[in-house]
């Protein structure tokens, strides 16, 4: 305390200080600027291991390339705690400048209108993205709408094996569902008490491959504007698939945990030997080759009546809410991620796709992709890709009706019919 | 002590009062308002009256979860409670030994749920985990502990009181220590073995311990998340869903905040009611206890 003044003048003095600082925030409130000018675009990512140091290696290189924009990235848990944090964000409206999210999700956020259109941005119209990954044929009508999402980690699920197994054993990574079930049983093996010892294949019970498998045998999620189909009857034999493989053939490990954690599990089985052949993103292509004491190689899934995969990984969207500046440097960001440069940049370090049409293009020609055949298989199967329908209620069917039953049919045996039933009654739900 | 005024009771108390309506009982409003809504945070909310309690009820949901929270707490609590007394009685001596014991014990106590539930989840792994390693040896049967829906909740539960064994064993020496010597010294005179001196001493002595034990760990059970969201994430099959972590999940993967806010009142309802039993059961107790009768009336 100085000597000479009371407590009560001194409080009031500190709360008069509060009051004129908090109003002088509020009267000069503009765009966040570093301490040398540039305009501070915050960016939340969700990408851990190598994704985010490949994702901080190109945002460090954007901040020294110019001077005007500095992009702040922000680590954000996975995917759904991201998400999780990123509504609530909103609802406060203290949104971030950019962010990346699940394809499913993005309808509900454009209906929701929490989302900047991208397409009044100067350069928009210029993108050169591969279709089938961006928002144009990522979804169905999705070039008829106004742009609110742009592609970047896009990817699709692949076969792993590990080839010098399989070269052993006489196997070619399967093509059909049948073939799978062989092939999958030739790799198990069981001892004297009928445990086993090596699972023939693992893929986590997640929503992601079930669409694949319902695509597969020729079924469709939505169709329009009615209610869910699920996959109907292809829906049902994509769940008897894996309850057949499991219980029946006992050839199929289902990973522990949910998730991204029985994501996990499933690549730590196939990198211990474990399990020799898998499915998963093409995402973990470059971690499960630089991790695995074997040659790994890759496949494209089998069918049953049709080639079909659905894309995944995430898209950047702008959330409303930033000052004017720093949306348009925000956007300046975004193109230069969509440049060939970056998309192939981070396509070759990650595994991902690259989402840039000449981009991709400059990596066929210039033989990538001959000396990478691994990395040539989520792109050749792309021609394959399943559009996801626009529905604002895909990430809820996706998240509330179906994953949490797919586990639950598939570990406990239960009706697959049944199940489905009673997820599309759980879709409709109000 | 008599207040100079009135009004000075309230106006010390006003401090706490001011922090819990902010941060308690508000919120607590706040989530019954809005549990008679339909709302996903980014859209306009749906005045829906009683449907979300509704919607809870019929799906199984509100039950699974509180039989699936009751029988992870009686776990938590009775285990964690029964293995704390006997740790403490048999660690309630000097010396390096039994000090570091109680050390050793307690550390457990002050680790991070985090780093608890992952040293667990490499414990618990059903091809490589140490414990299958182990029953494997051993030519005993094992399974996924945490991948089956019939061991998943119990193995949970395991790992909690593995964690919080060691503050109910600290909290009984506690009690152990403030008991005379001289009661169990009158007991062995009059000829009561060590089994009547816990019985008909000991135990009525540690009574209170027993119910704040009881207490503090039935509160820390349901407050569970952590393990979960960690080793479970609410599965398999829903088997681990216990009430907060299907708050969360409603709230931030269903996008329903009038379903996570009704479970959430549901939550305080039931938690309300429990503590009531408790503190009865406290002051049962502590009637009841030979201290209080040779006290007597104050």
């Amino acid at each position: 305390m100085i000597p000479g003044r009371t407590r009560r003048g001194f409080l009031r003095d500190v709360a008069a200080s509060i009051a004129v600082a908090a109003g002088a925030g509020g009267a000069f409130a503009c765009a966040p600027r570093a301490r040398d000018g540039r305009a501070e675009v915050t960016l939340w990512f969700s990408y851990g291991g190598t994704n985010r140091q490949v994702l901080l290696s190109l945002v460090k290189r954007f901040n020294e390339e110019q001077g005007r924009v500095r992009v702040l990235p922000t680590y954000q848990g996975d995917y759904f705690e991201g998400l999780a944090k990123l509504r609530t964000a909103l609802a406060a409206k203290a949104g971030p400048t950019l962010t990346h999210v699940v394809g499913e999700v993005v309808p509900y956020l454009a209906e929701a209108a929490v989302l900047e259109h991208l397409d009044r941005f100067e350069g928009a119209s210029t993108l050169d993205l591969v279709p089938e990954l961006a928002q144009a044929r990522g979804f169905v009508g999705g070039d008829l709408r106004p742009l609110v999402a742009l592609p970047f980690n896009r990817s699709t699920p692949i076969v792993y094996y590990d080839a010098r197994l399989f070269a052993d054993l006489g196997l070619a990574p399967p093509s059909t569902w049948d073939e799978l079930r062989t092939t999958a049983g030739r790799l198990t093996v069981r001892g004297a008490g009928g445990e086993v010892s090596r699972w023939g294949f693992e893929c986590p019970i997640d929503w992601w491959f079930w669409v694949a498998l319902v695509g597969q045998a020729g079924g469709k999620l939505l169709d329009g504007d009615g209610p869910p189909l699920l996959g109907g009857d292809a829906g049902v034999r994509a769940l008897e698939f894996w309850q057949t493989l499991i219980h029946t053939d006992r050839t199929m490990k289902p990973p522990p945990g949910r998730d991204y954690n029985a994501w996990q599990a499933t690549n730590t089985d196939f990198l211990s030997r474990r399990v020799p052949m898998i499915w998963t993103s093409t995402a973990f292509l470059r971690y499960l080759e630089q991790n695995a004491s074997f040659q790994v190689a890759a496949a494209p899934l089998p069918i049953q009546v049709r080639a079909s995969v659905p894309t995944g990984g995430t898209m950047f969207v702008m959330p409303k809410g930033s000052p004017a500046e720093l949306q348009v440097a925000g956007f300046a960001f975004l193109r230069w991620m969509m440049l060939p440069k970056q998309a192939n940049e981070w396509a070759t370090r990650t595994g991902y796709m690259p989402v840039s049409s000449a981009g991709r293009r400059e990596l066929e020609t210039s033989g990538y992709y001959a000396a990478h055949p691994n990395d040539h298989v989520a792109v050749a199967q792309l021609q394959h890709a399943e559009p996801w329908p626009w529905s604002p209620e895909l990430f809820r069917v996706q998240r509330e009706a179906v994953q949490p039953r797919l586990e639950e049919a598939v570990l406990t045996r239960r009706d697959a019919r049944a199940t489905l039933e009673e997820a599309r009654r759980a879709a409709v739900d109000p | 002590m008599k207040p100079r005024g009135r009004l000075h009771p309230y106006l010390m108390l006003a401090p706490t009062g001011a922090l819990l309506a902010v941060f308690f009982l508000y919120p607590l409003a706040l989530a019954a308002y809005r549990s008679l809504f339909s709302w996903d945070l980014l859209t306009p909310p749906r005045y829906v009256g009683l449907a979300n309690y509704d919607a809870l009820l019929r799906s199984g949901e509100l039950g699974g979860a509180i039989v699936r929270t009751l029988v992870y707490a009686g776990v938590v609590v009775i285990a964690s409670m029964a293995i704390g007394l006997a740790l403490a009685v048999t660690l309630n001596r000097p010396g390096r030994v039994y000090a570091f014991v109680r050390g050793a014990v307690f550390s457990a106590y002050v680790v991070s749920w985090v780093a608890v539930a992952l040293l667990w989840m490499w414990i618990l792994d059903a091809d490589a985990g140490l414990l299958s390693t182990g029953l494997r040896a051993l030519g005993l049967p094992t399974t996924a502990w945490l991948g089956d829906p019939r061991t998943a909740l119990i193995a949970l539960a395991g790992v909690s009181v593995w964690k919080i064994t060691g503050y109910a064993m600290v909290v009984f020496l506690a009690g152990l220590q403030d008991i005379p010597r001289s009661l169990h010294e009158a007991a062995a005179l009059d000829g009561a073995g060590p089994w009547r001196r816990f019985v008909h001493v000991t135990w009525p002595l540690l009574r209170p311990s027993a119910a704040f034990v009881g207490t503090t760990s039935l509160i820390l059970s349901f407050q569970a998340f952590d393990v979960v969201r960690v080793m479970t994430q609410g599965g398999p099959v829903r088997s681990t869903t216990i009430f907060v972590y299907a708050i969360y999940e409603q709230v931030f993967m269903n996008l329903r905040v009038g379903r996570a806010s009704a479970l959430t009142v549901v939550f305080f309802t039931l938690l309300l009611a429990l503590t009531g039993v408790q503190l009865w059961a406290f002051r049962l107790a502590a009637k009841g206890t030979p201290g209080e009768a040779r006290r007597g009336p104050r």
